[in-house]
């Protein structure tokens, strides 16, 4: 009886893993995307941070060669020193965001001190980069009363205590996000089509008149979906470990594995109840890549919830993948398991539910 | 002479209205596609909800005018959105993780400020990524130093003095969702034509097509003609929700309108080209959805792509999206965000069409049916 029971799991789950495996274009369709996604993150990681500035060091004072040198060393800018000509025309052919000029009179000025301004022109077609110099050129003039020693008017200095051992680079930081999606999207696309196909083409009829129970349909569906996504979610870990980018370390590799399996396996579930409910292939895409983008950004996405808005974090509350990222993050990045035991519950209840209203919807349509 | 075109542009109408009733036949399948780029607008929105203001507890353990005032400054630092909070709040909102950081100013600055002897302020960072840790890094000290220029204005003279290109700054919101609503009309374009183009095939009623005395670049006109028509649907949609809603004027409406034509009308062209190579709805469907957000974040979806790195500057080129974003970008706030002009870019543009019609015809000429 039990035997005959796994042989109908194994032999459902072999039939999708087969279909699925025929259709290298969707499997490209699932991969690529992330893939695209995590080496654009790389390239332009380089941008973030340093924004190209060109500066015009009109002043041949010491204040104003010590100005210019700290503006060289501050790791602010990506920065770029020429002369007022040159400078403007990097403006105009969009080169650079700012053009900053220490003027002539510079060191006269601060040696009498009198105001002493360092002029910033900016483009600023865009708030992100505008405030990016506005914060850097200040933090520059910052360096250099500091420089100053015990002579420096400013007293005020910052005391910086970090949470964290290390700093995570933004493009390290979003391959787990990019996972998470992944993860969400192959399973509720693979699952999805592979239970919204039996109604298609009709084989559903073939399967019901077979001594297969429909638990082991619904379990075999889920297995084939959860085996191909857990696959591809390894995949892109992998790649990440070989770049250097996501490496867990010791027992941590186990926490990260089961939250990985947990996420594939919530979206398979969710995945068959779509295709049981829409049982149309081309629908059953659609509607779950829909609801994998939904859940994914509603979960914070590439940024981190708990900084957004009051009423986007009580949303994010109620998406299980908002507990996957976090649980992937503190695992990978911080060696934690902060918080683990809640986020593996709320992934297993949500995935029971999900597997539960899969099987339910299945029932269902199965019955109708 | 005459008649051969009557007739082409009779089979051109008669495909584009074959495909909008066929697409009308499908209609969870349609309505998903109206409403896709309405939903690409709302999530990519909210990336920017947070915006670069990164929520900050302020311990103030000095009530007096110096600690006040370094709290102002660090109010119009560009940089936080400050929470005053005691002692034991912040450090329950830190654990919690709803603030990145907490700055302490010392019970007995204004003291120390006023005697000139050094004082500390301590900053607790959350360094979850780089991204929040370097604002917080670089606004820290830019406090100060607005600070004491404001406080102490012969002591502290050096300060920045800037000058702006644009009367008003644009918010992030508005240059985003100008970005989104290219990406919207791709997805949505890509959708529409590509699975027009791909379901012949997947059905292969093909096969009838092809066997017609008609053209094959009249049928994929017609085929490109449908899907533009549907898709017009959700532009529409989405130009008022960017409008009325979203509240984003633009600055030259011709530009709006004409640009988002001719964007639809190219991505089009590229949805029929897929569709008629990849022949499976199922993985055109896939392709555009899972393209579309590498593609924004490639595209100068958030700033001039000369402001980034050589290698994101050469790859974004290769794609229409990036001329796309500049167009509207110049329709909607009247300024380009690269120098090669408004003509070159639509020529740019209409190249990229062009080249995906013959592409599409000589794609859809050496194709054939299994028998």
């Amino acid at each position: 009886m039990f035997s005959a029971f796994f042989r109908a799991i194994w032999t459902i789950c072999r039939k999708d893993l087969t279909i699925w495996s025929r259709q290298p274009t969707n499997i490209a369709a699932t991969v690529l995307p992330p893939l695209a996604f995590l080496l654009i993150e790389a390239l332009g990681a380089a941008a973030v941070g340093h924004s190209p500035v060109a500066l015009v060091v009109q002043d041949h004072g010491p204040k104003g060669q010590q100005m210019a040198q700290i503006f060289q060393q501050a790791n602010v800018f990506k920065l770029q020193q020429t002369d007022a000509q040159h400078a403007q025309q990097l403006f105009n052919n969009l080169d650079v965001v700012a053009i900053v000029t220490i003027p002539a009179d510079f060191t006269q000025q601060v040696q009498i001190h009198n105001p002493s301004p360092v002029i910033v022109r900016v483009n600023n077609l865009n708030l992100d980069f505008t405030n990016d110099i506005r914060r850097s050129v200040p933090d520059v003039i910052t360096q250099f009363y500091q420089a100053q020693g015990p002579g420096s008017p400013i007293k005020v200095t910052p005391h910086e205590q970090d949470l964290r051992a290390q700093d995570i680079e933004l493009f390290q930081f979003n391959v787990l996000p990019t996972i998470v999606l992944l993860l969400t999207i192959s399973g509720l696309v693979t699952t999805g089509l592979a239970a919204g196909r039996e109604w298609e083409t009709l084989t559903i009829k073939e399967m019901l008149i077979s001594p297969a129970t429909n638990a082991s349909i619904i379990i075999g569906k889920v297995l084939a979906g959860f085996l191909t996504t857990f696959g591809l979610g390894l995949l892109v870990l992998g790649l990440g470990y070989a770049l250097d980018w996501t490496r867990p370390e010791g027992i941590y590799w186990l926490s990260t594995l089961l939250i990985m399996a947990l996420i594939a396996l919530f979206s398979s579930g969710l995945g068959i109840m779509i295709g049981a409910f829409v049982q149309r292939i081309q629908a059953v895409t659609a509607v779950a890549i829909n609801v994998a983008l939904y859940l994914f950004f509603l979960s914070g996405g590439i940024s981190v919830l708990a900084f957004e808005p009051d009423w986007l974090q009580n949303v994010g509350a109620f998406i299980p993948l908002t507990y996957g990222t976090h649980a992937l993050q503190m695992a990978v990045f911080y060696q934690s398991s902060d918080q683990l035991g809640r986020d593996i519950l709320i992934l297993t209840i949500s995935t029971l539910v999900a597997l539960s209203l899969g099987t339910l919807a299945m029932r269902r349509g199965i019955r109708a | 002479m005459f008649e051969a075109l009557t007739y082409n542009l009779r089979v051109i109408w008669a495909c584009a209205r074959k495909d909008i009733r066929t697409a009308l036949t499908e209609r969870v399948f349609t309505i998903i596609g109206i409403f896709l780029p309405l939903n690409f607008l709302i999530l990519l929105s909210l990336f920017v909800l947070a915006g670069s203001n990164v929520p900050t507890a302020v311990v103030m353990q000095d009530r007096g005018p110096y600690a006040q005032q370094l709290y102002t400054s660090m109010s119009h630092a560009h940089s936080f959105r400050l929470i005053p909070a005691s002692a034991a709040d912040a450090s329950a909102m830190y654990n919690a993780g709803k603030i990145v950081s907490i700055v302490t100013i010392p019970a007995n600055f204004d003291q120390r400020v006023q005697q000139n002897q050094p004082v500390q302020v301590n900053v607790q960072i959350n360094n979850l990524n780089t991204d929040f840790t370097y604002d917080i890094r670089r606004a820290v000290p830019l406090s100060i130093t607005t600070f004491y220029s404001k406080a102490f204005p012969n002591l502290v003279t050096v300060t920045p003095k800037e000058i702006d290109s644009y009367s008003q700054d644009t918010d992030y919101i508005p240059y985003l969702a100008v970005s989104i609503l290219v990406v919207s009309l791709v997805v949505g374009g890509l959708l529409q034509s590509g699975t027009a183009g791909a379901r012949e095939w997947e059905r292969e009623t093909m096969k009838e097509l092809l066997l017609s005395p008609a053209s094959r670049m009249a049928i994929t006109v017609g085929k490109m003609l449908g899907a533009f028509i549907i898709s017009l649907a959700s532009t529409l949609l989405i130009l008022v929700v960017l409008v009325l809603f979203i509240g984003i004027y633009p600055a030259h409406w011709g530009e709006v309108i004409g640009f988002t034509l001719l964007i639809l009308a190219i991505v089009i062209t590229l949805g029929t080209l897929l569709g008629t190579l990849i022949k499976k709805r199922q993985a055109v469907t896939a392709l555009s959805l899972g393209t579309s957000i590498p593609l924004f974040f490639l595209s100068g979806a958030f700033g001039p792509i000369s402001f980034t790195t050589p290698a994101i500057q050469v790859i974004a080129q290769i794609f229409p999206v990036y001329y796309a974003i500049v167009l509207q970008q110049h329709a909607f706030h009247n300024f380009m965000t690269n120098t090669l002009g408004i003509g070159t870019n639509v020529l740019i543009l209409c190249g990229y069409g062009v080249l995906f019609i013959i592409l599409a015809t000589i794609v859809l000429r050496r194709s054939t049916v299994n028998h």
